[in-house]
C-alpha cells in the first residue's frame, strides 16, 4: 500500500464563520415500533476524526446513515455544513462520502468500471475521472487487478475498493461503517493513513468500529453510542448539545475540562 | 438536463454491461419467453389459422411476461450488496437515476420484442416484413411503457420480502391499457387495418408512455427512501 495518499482538499473560505461540520438535535430513528436511535444531539468541526463506538445495536450504523441520507430520521434534525439533507439533499450529497457495512459494488463489473461509474455521478468526466480513477486504485494497491471483475474480489480487496470509491470525489465528511473489518494489517494501516490526510485536508470523519483501541488510537475524540443514546463524547472534537437525553452510565465521569464531556454536562 | 443526461446514459449502460455480463439470466429470460410462445401454441392446437388470429395477444402476453423477469433482474442488480442505498447516495436527481434504469429495461424490452416477434412469425407463421413500420413503432412505444412502469414498480418491491409475488400483482393491472393498445396496434400492422385503428392505438400506447414516465420520474425518489 502507499505511503502517501493525496485527498482532494475542500475549499476553504467559503462562510466567513463556517459552520460545525455536523450537528444533530434529538435525533431519533424507528423501524416499526423498534427505536434503533432514541435521540442523539451533539456536534463536531471540519477537520476532525471522530471515533463512533458502541455495542451491537446501540445504534451506531443508523446514526451514520441519517447523516449520509440513507434514511431519514424519525424526528429530529441534522446540519452538514449548516445544509439540511431534508431541504437541500443534493447539496449535501456533494459533500458527505458514505462507506457502508455492505460495500455497495457491482459483481458483473470491473473495479475501473465500478469506480468509472461512481465518478460520472459524482459528476466528474473525461481526463479528471480517468485520472481520479487511476489515483484512487493506485492509493489501494488493486491497480494490478483493476481489469478484473469484482465478483472474484476477496472481502478485504472490495473493502479497498470501497474505501477507493471515497476517494473519487471531495467530500466535507466521511463516513466509514466497519472500514477496519476484512482487512489485512497492510491495509488497515492505510486506513490511518487515510483518517490522516483527510483531517489534514479539512475533512471532518466518523468513523463507527469496534476496534475501540485502534480508533482511540486515531481520533480527535469518541462518541459513545450505548441503546439508542449518546452517553458520552470524549476529546475536544465531538460535544455532546441541548436536547441530548440524560441517560449515563453512573460510572462515567461527570467533570468538564479534562477533555471528558458527559451527557448533559455541556447543557 | 446535460448532466441529468448523463447520468441516465451511465445508469443504462451500467445495467446493460451488467446484464450482458450476466449472461445466464438474459439468456433464461429469452427461453422463457420462447416456450410461453411455444406453450400457448400447444394450447391453442395446430389450427394455423386459429395461430395467426391469436398471434399479437400471444406475443404481448409473452413480452409481458418475460418483461416481468427482466425488470425485477435490473433492480436486483442493485439490491445486491446493498448498491441500491448506494446508488441513492449520489448527488443526482431521483428522475435521472429513473430514467436511466427505465432505459436499461426499455432496451431490454426492445430487444426481447424483435426476438420474440421473429419467434411469432416462425411459429405462427405470419409476414412481419407487411407491416413492419407500424410493428416497430408499436414494439418501441409498448417497450418504453412497460420499462417505465416496471422501473418504478420493481424499484417499489425490490426491498420487500415477497417481491416476486408483488411485483406482477402491482404491475399487471396498471399495465393493462398498453397491452390492450399493443394487441391491437399489432394486430393492425399483421392483418390490416380496415377500420383505421392503428394511429388511435398507437396514440393511447404514447400518451400511456407519456404518463407512466413523468409519473416514474416523480415517486422514484419515494422508492428509494427506505
Amino acid at each position: 500500500m502507499p505511503q502517501t495518499i493525496y485527498v482532494s482538499p475542500r475549499s476553504r473560505g467559503l462562510f466567513d464563520s463556517p459552520p460545525a461540520a455536523v450537528v444533530t438535535r434529538d435525533v431519533a430513528r424507528l423501524f416499526g415500533e423498534t427505536p434503533a436511535l432514541a435521540g442523539v444531539s451533539f456536534g463536531m468541526d471540519a477537520g476532525r476524526v471522530v471515533g463512533l463506538l458502541g455495542p451491537n445495536g446501540a445504534g451506531k450504523t443508523t446514526l451514520l446513515r441519517i447523516l449520509a441520507t440513507a434514511i431519514r430520521p424519525s424526528w429530529g434534525s441534522v446540519r452538514i455544513d449548516g445544509l439540511d439533507p431534508a431541504v437541500n439533499p443534493i447539496e449535501v450529497r456533494e459533500r458527505v462520502a458514505y462507506l457502508s457495512h455492505a460495500t455497495a459494488l457491482y459483481g458483473d463489473l470491473t473495479a475501473r468500471e465500478n469506480l468509472v461509474f461512481s465518478a460520472t455521478l459524482l459528476g466528474l468526466g473525461g481526463v479528471e475521472s480517468r485520472e481520479r480513477v487511476a489515483a484512487a486504485l493506485a492509493a489501494v494497491d488493486l491497480e494490478g487487478v483493476a481489469d478484473r471483475r469484482v465478483r472474484g474480489y476477496s472481502a478485504g480487496m472490495r473493502r479497498r475498493l470501497g474505501l477507493a470509491r471515497l476517494l473519487l470525489g471531495s467530500p466535507s465528511l466521511v463516513l466509514l461503517d466497519e472500514p477496519y473489518a476484512a482487512l489485512d494489517a497492510d491495509a488497515m494501516g492505510f486506513v490511518d493513513r487515510l483518517l490522516v490526510a483527510w483531517r489534514d485536508a479539512g475533512v471532518a470523519v466518523i468513523v463507527a468500529s469496534h476496534a475501540a483501541d485502534r480508533i482511540a488510537a486515531q481520533a480527535d475524540g469518541t462518541l459513545r453510542l450505548e441503546g439508542g443514546v449518546a452517553v458520552e463524547a470524549r476529546g475536544g472534537a465531538v460535544r455532546l448539545l441541548d436536547g441530548a437525553p440524560a441517560a449515563r452510565p453512573a460510572d462515567q465521569p461527570h467533570a468538564v475540562g479534562d477533555g471528558v464531556l458527559t451527557a448533559g454536562a455541556s447543557r | 438536463m446535460r448532466r441529468e443526461l448523463g447520468v441516465a446514459l451511465a445508469v443504462a449502460r451500467k445495467d446493460a454491461l451488467a446484464e450482458l455480463r450476466g449472461r445466464h439470466a438474459a439468456v433464461s429470460t429469452v427461453f422463457f419467453a420462447a416456450l410461453v410462445l411455444l406453450l400457448f401454441g400447444f394450447a391453442l392446437g395446430p389450427d394455423a389459422r386459429r395461430l395467426a388470429e391469436a398471434a399479437p395477444g400471444l406475443l404481448w402476453l409473452a413480452l409481458v411476461f418475460a418483461g416481468l423477469l427482466a425488470v425485477a433482474r435490473l433492480h436486483e442488480l442493485e439490491a445486491e450488496d446493498g448498491s441500491l442505498e448506494q446508488l441513492a447516495l449520489y448527488p443526482v436527481s431521483r428522475r435521472a437515476l429513473y430514467a436511466g434504469k427505465a432505459l436499461a429495461a426499455a432496451a431490454a424490452m426492445l430487444l426481447l420484442g424483435a426476438l420474440l416477434t421473429v419467434a411469432v412469425a416462425v411459429l405462427y407463421g405470419l409476414d412481419p416484413a407487411a407491416g413492419w413500420l407500424p410493428l416497430a413503432v408499436t414494439v418501441v412505444l409498448g417497450a418504453v411503457g412497460f420499462g417505465a412502469a416496471g422501473t418504478f414498480y420493481a424499484g417499489l418491491t425490490v426491498r420487500m420480502r415477497a417481491r416476486e409475488v408483488l411485483l406482477p400483482l402491482l404491475l399487471l393491472p396498471v399495465t393493462a391499457p398498453l397491452l390492450l393498445a399493443a394487441v391491437k396496434a399489432t394486430a393492425a400492422a399483421l392483418t390490416g387495418d380496415p377500420f383505421g385503428e392503428l394511429v388511435a392505438w398507437l396514440q393511447l400506447l404514447a400518451a400511456f408512455d407519456v404518463v407512466m414516465l413523468v409519473a416514474g420520474a416523480a415517486a422514484y425518489g419515494f422508492v428509494l427512501e427506505d
